[in-house]
């Protein structure tokens, strides 16, 4: 059984319908990537397997618990964390506010993280820790919405454009940090624009269109489709 | 009035104020739960004092904290309705539930006494660690009101350290986030709601015990929620110290202004807090701190 199983997932914002029965599966320690063009409906996707857009219609399993329909810090706390395009650090909190709040009581079979052990991975952030983390970098930002959400010791991890404006050499390190998180046993969905990036990192991707899975399969038989890169990723 | 118990009489308003700034900003200041609906739990915890004095002979200075109890009581059902709307949307809903409560106030006359309201003719002395308190001078009230500001800015200083406060301060900023790291945003709201009515009620008690009136226009007016309001954005939102400076600052100004103009002071009240506003928007209190180096986060949102 696949840890996170997404099935027939529909979310609306006000009347416009922006998930027509979205459905896929990841299994521990694997990286997956969701792949689509700008409105496709990746970044609502992860909303809504978050409790943050209530889904219509459609079931989230956690390790086979439904948690669709419930509200998101439920959802947090049941082992799924997010990290949000916008970053969504907490500004007038310093690094270590910051972290202290993402921190959760482990939970039977997901792998746990310690506060210094974060420190260890970023010392950007430790020099930092008692700075607002509103006058971090853009990847420190990063980096900090990263560690707080594996304080919560999560099962699967929601990353939406992780690399969006950071600098080659940050999208590196942030590129490391994501196989050293899957290889502890954490499931990581990728919501990535850089296809090359996404091809390398996931293990498996997948390629939305019009709120829909219109592509399922490994980065070589995406390579191996140029129809599919053509139809529903390429800029034409 | 002598020049002394007039003096005494700022000094208790001030205090008073405090303590109300302090309350609403706990949940405007500290949570970002803009309410204009705090006059709704002033007058819970001023009716509840002055019944539970007239009707049942007990005295106000234990009314008050049962006022305070009945307010913090009745702002659950409230946060739990309003608390699903967020921003200006919450904001409209509290000023909703505080004109109903008005007019409950106005109409349930068996209980409120309707628009006539309850007056205390005589409050007997008490005999406290050993001393007689007689209600009849200001001293006695100044006390008590100096306890009520301690307790006001102590509940905040606690606040602001404590895991909720840490809380609080996620949800200010973004509350889906807050969510998504696994903070139960609602609870936390209802929670200091609860808070903040508590000491707002408390307020309403003293209101009543020093007034010795209530009707519904003295303390369920949508006056008193502005008042609260002003206090805590002049003093500093999110500030511990803020509403002890917005009460000193807007009861002086009010007071002075109203002693030389029969007319008008309202008007150089308005004034007031326009320029506040505009030129200090993090309040007096943020100001200050701010110029002083060194010093950690006050969060002014």
């Amino acid at each position: 059984m696949a840890l996170l199983e997404v099935e027939g997932l529909h979310a609306h914002y006000g009347k416009s319908h922006i998930l027509h029965g979205v459905g896929f599966a990841i299994g521990t320690g694997e990286i997956v990537s969701l792949l689509g063009r700008n409105g496709s409906g990746r970044s609502t996707t992860l909303k809504t397997i978050m409790g943050l857009v209530k889904p219509t219609a459609g079931t989230v399993r956690l390790d086979g618990v439904d948690l669709a329909g419930r509200r998101a810090f439920r959802i947090a706390r049941a082992g799924i964390a997010y990290v949000p395009e916008e970053r969504e650090i907490f500004t007038n909190l310093t690094v270590d506010e910051n972290l202290r709040l993402g921190i959760q009581e482990a939970r039977a079979g997901s792998p746990t993280w310690a506060l210094e052990q974060m420190y260890d991975y970023f010392p950007q952030l430790k020099e930092r820790r008692n700075t607002h983390a509103g006058l971090l970098s853009g990847g420190e930002q990063q980096m900090l919405t990263i560690c707080r959400s594996l304080l919560g010791n999560p099962r699967v991890l929601l990353i939406d454009e992780p690399t969006e404006g950071l600098a080659p050499k940050i999208v590196k390190v942030v590129a490391e940090v994501i196989f050293d998180i899957c290889r502890k046993g954490v499931a990581v969905l990728l919501v990535e624009q850089k296809l090359t990036i996404a091809m390398r990192i996931a293990q498996r991707v997948y390629v939305m269109g019009h709120g829909q899975i219109v592509f399922g399969g490994t980065p070589e038989a995406l390579h191996n489709s140029p129809e599919v890169r053509h139809e529903w990723l390429e800029v034409n | 009035m002598t020049r002394n118990s007039f003096f005494l009489h700022v000094c208790i308003l001030v205090l008073m104020w405090t303590l109300l700034g302090a309350a609403w900003n706990v949940l405007g200041g500290f949570a970002g739960q803009v309410s204009f609906g705090h006059a709704a739990l002033f007058a819970v915890g001023a009716y509840t004092t002055i019944i539970l004095y007239l009707k049942a002979g007990l005295a106000p200075w234990w009314g008050m904290p049962v006022g305070g109890l009945a307010a913090a009581l009745v702002s659950l059902p409230i946060g739990f309705l309003c608390f699903r709307l967020r921003g200006p949307y919450f904001a409209l809903a509290t000023l909703a539930v505080a004109e109903l409560f008005k007019l409950v106030a106005l109409n349930w006359e068996s209980v409120t006494a309707g628009p006539v309201g309850y007056l205390i003719t005589t409050l007997p002395p008490v005999r406290l660690f050993g001393t007689r308190l007689d209600w009849e001078g200001k001293p006695p009230f100044y006390v008590a009101a100096a306890l009520l500001g301690v307790i006001a800015l102590g509940t905040t200083g606690w606040l602001r350290g404590s895991r909720l406060g840490a809380y609080l301060a996620a949800i200010r900023e973004n509350e889906d986030a807050a969510e998504a790291v696994g903070i139960d945003t609602v609870r936390a709201k209802v929670v200091t709601l609860a808070l903040s009515a508590f000491l707002t009620g408390v307020g309403g008690g003293f209101y009543a015990f020093y007034f010795r009136y209530v009707d519904p226009d003295a303390v369920a007016s949508l006056n008193l929620s502005m008042e609260m309001i002003f206090i805590a954005v002049v003093g500093g939102l999110g500030t511990v110290g803020g509403p002890l400076v917005g009460a000193a600052f807007l009861t002086a100004v009010g007071e002075t202004v109203r002693a030389r103009f029969q007319v008008g002071h309202l008007l150089a009240y308005g004034l007031f807090m326009m320029l506040v506003i505009r030129y200090m928007p993090e309040g007096i209190w943020g100001r200050l701190r701010r110029m002083v180096p060194g010093r950690r986060r006050d969060g002014a949102a």
